[in-house]
């Protein structure tokens, strides 16, 4: 049993900037990681991190704004993305001075690129490494700030007292054992759930776990059926290649050598918002245009100066999983699952419906994203509502004390499930389950939707829930309580079962398309009845489904086209 | 296609440890990773690894093939399964081993935490970004490219001698802020690392630049922060004084002073007799009263001072932080 005023979950960008922010107020600290920090998932994004510095072009926050609610569909709500867009070069300014190594203009200003449907090159980047780059450099400030990680302790369940969150229970992996982490306020930063697809760039990490425990707790999850779908990713394991292949100046190419994407959005073309490329791209795959399931990412007009100072680790990429130099010829690539914009329901300072309890990033919608993200907005999104989660979370504890009374009881229930979960001898491996659930939300639950295959789907996952019984459907192997790999891959399928649940259940009932989300039986957006989001909550197991206005306050939603 | 491999187990209930040989069907764009998830989905679940990202950023699948260390990720494994290899994985070296392939990354975290890993700035907020030249950057790039595996500190031959030597990983990282030109602890930090189980520890083997999955190259890290305390005048150091008397030495006579080498660099190893002796006798030690010398040590010697002067005014220039700059807050 330990105790800290505040409690991260999960420590990515957007879990070590909160824990930051939130030591910075004076709290006691812990971060509870099912990973050490350094191996989150932050560090594989490539591209970059839109602030309007203006050190590339003339900008604004506004102008920021602007593309961002565009790129939404319109579902983002405009004060959250204000927000995000006026705090955002301030952060950049303080991450810089952090020691992130940003990539310079000739007269050593912060570097900017253009990404898709942003209006302006407004991508702050560290060649395309952004995320590694930025990962590192906030562990570096979180071991400055000696902030407590428990690095490989796997959270299971939210405590409550009341309707407060006092804390939660974590699985230690290398001991084995639950243990009960007391807190003031809790921040979840877990992270997204791309792993229950077939074809993701998502790391085997990205299972919804923090989403799930907020759920199963009572709290409403936000436009569940929002999932994008990432234009240039690698056939052989969904690798991603960066988008600022294409801000650079790459092209996608058909089988017959077209730049196809002028045919779709006449006046972008390859830097059109990612919903649209990826609905292109998978349009001329279908229509034969494609080449061996993939279109083509062509680089090789760039050069191999350019391509090895700003886009060096996509060459690497492309060379070790697709056996292909860019330098020479085209990287082929297919859209898949990528991020995803639904998460924990939040207001624009990380809290949720559930006093005690904060999200930021991606496990959390605030919602800044709506019904498509852009490129370059969720390394901004984890550092801006990181910081103001941590920051709000410490206030909290300091305005409310304790809280609550956190019943040892908890451990104990805990305990006792582990063990029936180890002790079951009769089911299937969790990997039969996983890889079904991977491949009817592939088919039935991707860029193009239906009625039909969405109802499939549905009843697919709650087939595959009846299995997996809690966790009592399937066998874990190892028996052991030292770094158990296997039991922790079977809690991670009941998470990644609940989540494709309520995104399934979005999805059926919105019957119109917006952004990711794209029905064949309805291919057009319905401000009338859809302009709203979703909301997903636990009822006895089940999904409960409600919906709640969307924040307008600048911009009147208008036909989007690029 | 199908692949076989041995896996060294080691359980730590039972403190046994044995080689384990699988067999499976996987793809041929099959990684090592891939497979030992094959192994563990359809064979043993009990198979236990660390793995998140699968494309080489994440640093978590460090293990051995073969007795050289790799990233599972970055490993395709057709090559070998053509030739017919049926490679031993086993876990990373100079780390205590926790479960299979999984090792005990708290030492390894002990030394990154020893090098003061952030960058040192002045207090003041920032108000926008600092003025830095690309290229001032680019000479902290190849360290800023790791991903602390620990792929080179399993293979690093020191460490195996002394577990206390900080260790590529640490070193690299620490090249990385001394490098940083907006780090304001350079002296503070290089006067650390002068010190024992620092930068003068490593044997030079190279094993880590050859095994380090994303190019950081860390023993060249390692020779930077060596040439930073060497032109900082910090010879407490055997290893500083070493390098001083190759430094000396040509500049004296154009070759290498044997004879001074390890009485400069070691007074107390010059005084063991039985070493000298030993030296002698392998023709190790050349008349002292009769040094080589450069038939043309004019030349040798304006090569130096160039070089030196070179050094200097690079070093100068980048001291004077005229490409450095931070806007002050407006009033």
């Amino acid at each position: 049993m330990v105790r800290h005023d505040v409690v991260v979950v999960g420590a990515g960008v957007a879990g070590m900037r909160a824990a930051i922010e939130a030591s910075r107020y004076g709290a006691d600290v812990a971060v509870v990681s099912k990973l050490h920090p350094t191996r989150s998932h932050s560090g594989a994004a490539e591209g970059g991190i839109n602030a309007a510095l203006g050190n590339a072009s003339e900008d604004s926050p506004e102008q920021h704004t602007f593309f961002t609610v565009k790129g939404s569909d319109y579902l983002g709500d405009q004060d959250a993305i204000a927000v995000m867009c006026e705090e955002g070069p301030g952060d950049i300014y303080e991450l810089e001075h952090m020691g992130c190594i940003f990539s310079r203009t000739p007269d050593g200003k912060i570097a900017q690129r253009p990404f898709g449907a942003g209006g302006a090159p407004r991508t702050c980047y560290a060649a395309d490494i952004t995320g590694h780059v930025l990962l590192h450099v906030l562990y570096e400030q979180l071991v400055k700030s000696q902030v407590t990680v428990y690095e490989e302790w796997f959270a299971l369940d939210l405590v409550m007292d009341g309707d407060r969150c006092v804390g939660l229970t974590a699985w230690d992996l290398v001991h084995g054992g639950v243990q009960g982490v007391e807190a003031g306020a809790v921040v979840l930063a877990t992270g997204g759930l791309g792993r229950m697809y077939r074809g993701t760039t998502n790391a085997y990490a990205c299972t919804g776990d923090g989403m799930s425990m907020a759920w199963r707790a009572g709290v409403a999850l936000k436009d569940m059926e929002f999932m994008q779908f990432h234009p240039t990713t690698l056939k052989a394991n969904g690798v991603l290649i960066t988008e600022g292949c294409r801000g650079e100046g790459g092209y996608l190419r058909n089988a017959e050598g077209d730049r196809f994407m002028f045919n779709y959005a006449p006046n972008a073309g390859e830097l059109a918002s990612r919903d649209v490329v990826s609905r292109a791209e998978q349009t001329e795959i279908d229509e034969g245009r494609g080449v061996d399931g993939c279109v083509l990412l062509d680089l090789t007009h760039l050069g191999a100066k350019k391509i090895n100072t700003v886009l060096h680790g996509s060459r690497e990429l492309a060379m070790d999983y697709a056996g292909v130099d860019p330098i020479e010829e085209p990287i082929p690539v297919r859209p898949g699952s990528h991020y995803h914009m639904g998460g924990v329901d939040t207001d624009v300072w990380g809290r949720t419906s559930m006093p005690g309890l904060y999200a930021a990033g991606e496990c959390a919608c605030v919602s800044v994203h709506g019904a498509n993200r852009l490129g370059g907005n969720s390394l901004l999104e984890t550092v801006v509502f990181g910081r103001r989660s941590g920051a709000a979370a410490a206030q909290d504890v300091r305005s409310n004390g304790s809280g609550g009374v956190f019943s040892p009881s908890a451990v104990r229930v805990a305990e006792r499930r582990i063990a029936q979960l180890l002790y079951n001898f009769d089911g299937v491996r969790p990997h039969v389950i996983r890889d079904e659930l991977a491949d009817t939300m592939y088919s039935n639950a991707g860029i193009f939707r239906t009625a039909e295959g969405l109802e499939q789907c549905v009843a697919d996952i709650a087939h595959l829930r009846e299995r997996y019984r809690d966790g009592l459907g399937v066998v874990i192997q190892d028996k052991s309580r030292t770094f158990n790999s296997d039991l922790i891959q079977a809690l991670e399928l009941g998470s990644m079962l609940q989540m494709a649940d309520c995104l399934v259940t979005g999805a059926v009932a919105r019957t119109e398309s917006r952004g990711a989300h794209s029905r064949l039986d309805h291919p057009d957006r319905d401000d009338e009845h859809w302009l709203r989001h979703s909301l997903t909550s636990y009822d006895d197991g089940q999904v409960a489904l409600d919906y709640k206005a969307v924040t307008i306050t600048e911009f009147e939603p208008a036909v989007r086209t690029y | 296609m199908e692949f076989t491999l041995k896996i060294e187990r080691y359980d730590p209930d039972t403190d046994q440890g044995r080689l384990q040989e699988f067999t499976v069907d996987a793809p041929e764009t099959a990684t090592l990773l891939d497979v030992l998830d094959v192994v563990k989905d359809t064979v043993d679940g009990s198979v236990t690894y660390r793995k998140s990202c699968r494309m080489a950023v994440c640093g978590s699948c460090g293990m051995r093939m073969d007795g050289a260390a790799v990233l599972a990720c970055k490993t395709p494994m057709a090559p070998l399964a053509e030739e017919g290899r049926v490679p031993v994985i086993s876990p990373m070296g100079n780390l205590p081993v926790i479960k299979d392939l999984v090792v005990d990354m708290d030492p390894f975290w002990a030394k990154f935490k020893a090098v003061k890993p952030w960058l040192e700035e002045d207090d003041r907020p920032p108000v926008k970004e600092w003025r830095v030249q690309q290229e001032e950057l680019d000479r902290i790039m190849k360290e800023a490219l790791c991903i602390q595996c620990g792929c080179c500190v399993s293979e690093c031959n020191s460490m195996e001698a002394d577990p206390d030597f900080l260790g590529p990983a640490a070193l690299a990282k620490a090249q990385r802020f001394v490098g940083d030109v907006r780090d304001r602890d350079r002296s503070e930090r290089l006067r650390m690392l002068n010190g024992p189980h620092g930068v003068w520890d490593c044997t030079r083997c190279y094993f880590c630049n050859q095994r380090c999955p994303k190019g950081v190259d860390p023993r060249d890290a390692i020779a930077k922060l060596g040439a930073e305390i060497y032109s900082e005048g910090m010879l407490s150091d055997k290893g500083a004084r070493h390098a001083q008397v190759f430094d000396m030495s040509t500049r004296a006579t154009g070759y290498l002073l044997e004879t001074a080498l390890v009485p400069y660099t070691d007074p107390l190893k010059a005084m063991d007799v039985k070493f000298a002796l030993n030296l002698a006798r392998a023709g190790k030690v050349p008349n002292p009263l009769k040094p080589h010398r450069a038939k043309k040590l004019d030349e040798v010697r304006k090569l130096h001072k160039l070089l030196k002067t070179q050094e200097a005014a690079a070093r100068d220039e980048r001291r004077a932080g005229v490409s450095v700059d931070r806007e002050e807050p407006a009033e």
